[in-house]
């Protein structure tokens, strides 16, 4: 064996290159997801205040937000209870961790549940894809394309959550999973607090 | 591959308060006879402060490597400063509706 061999030997490579910022692979995977996803709700935010503030007789539909005011506790809520299981699996306490989790999943039925009725009491006040019965149809489509990504998100992570939940007990999975989930699940939560005063909040009957 | 090691909530709970509070604010506004964009900027500027906080405290940004954290906020702000180009076009489009006017 040559000198140089022995050298090469000596201080070998290593065999994969550095993660990239230090960061382990899945949650550098989970970050790049959530913000090519924040470039799509945005797209679809701006979609609809662009439409909205080019429409002079845009209606404001809503003489209530009861119930958007309680979906958006149970997803402040919902976004704690994440954290309080993601605590709970930092400190190996299993049972807690996955006890905490389905309570936040509990949370995210319970959101879609009130989600749908939401959209509900618009369907039967007239509201559809493509009508109105208060003037222009693009709010039908701009309202059921924010919300409805936004849940469709909601109910995937819902799903998400159970599934990851079930695995971590069954001992596939560890926390750093559970980190990862509960980025996702934060993300969402935090698209619900632009969605209330974009969609909501400055549509309030007057 | 965990930032956060296991430890007590209470930094949270004072966040989740911080939110509830926060959004008992916009819902109070939202209830206020405020027009125009007087209300985005009140609304916007809520919204702004509520997404500090749950990516700092909620889902731990604030204690990634620095050099990930420009990462992050460079290009997810440069991307939602790019969509802003075309409101001076709606504002145009609000103005031909309203003035009825047809271009040719």
């Amino acid at each position: 064996m040559s000198e140089a061999h022995l050298t090469m030997g000596a201080h070998a490579a290593p065999p994969m290159e550095e993660r990239p910022f230090a960061i382990p692979s899945k949650k550098l995977a989970m970050w790049l997801f959530i913000m090519s996803d924040v470039m799509t709700f945005a797209a679809c935010v701006v979609a609809y205040a662009f439409t909205r503030n080019a429409t002079p007789e845009w209606p404001r539909p809503f003489h209530s937000v009861s119930s958007v005011a309680v979906m958006t506790l149970i997803m402040l809520t919902c976004s704690l209870t994440m954290l309080i299981a993601l605590n709970a699996a930092k400190m190996s306490d299993k049972a807690r961790a996955f006890r905490w989790m389905m309570i936040t999943a509990a949370g995210g039925v319970l959101f879609t549940l009130l989600h749908i009725r939401d959209w509900m009491g618009m369907m039967s006040q007239g509201v559809g894809l493509f009508q109105n019965p208060w003037g222009p149809a693009a709010f039908g489509a701009a309202f059921y394309s924010v919300t409805g990504f936004s849940l469709l998100h909601i109910s995937g992570g819902t799903i998400a959550l159970i599934v990851v939940a079930i695995r971590y007990q069954g001992g596939r999975y560890n926390a750093d999973d559970i980190e990862i989930v509960n980025l996702f699940w934060q993300f969402v939560g935090l698209v619900w607090l632009f969605i209330v005063p974009v969609v909501y909040l400055m549509n309030l009957a007057r | 591959m965990a930032t956060v090691e296991g430890h007590g909530m209470g930094k949270y709970v004072a966040v989740y308060l911080c939110l509830l509070v926060l959004m008992a604010l916009q819902f109070f506004i939202g209830y206020q006879n405020i027009e125009g964009s007087r209300l985005v900027v009140r609304m916007l500027t809520f919204a702004i402060i509520e997404t500090i906080l749950v990516v700092v405290f909620f889902m731990n940004l604030g204690l990634e490597k620095r050099l990930f954290v420009k990462f992050v906020v460079f290009f997810t702000l440069f991307v939602l400063l790019t969509f802003n180009y075309g409101w001076t076009d709606s504002f145009r489009l609000l103005l031909f509706r309203l003035t009825g006017f047809e271009p040719s």
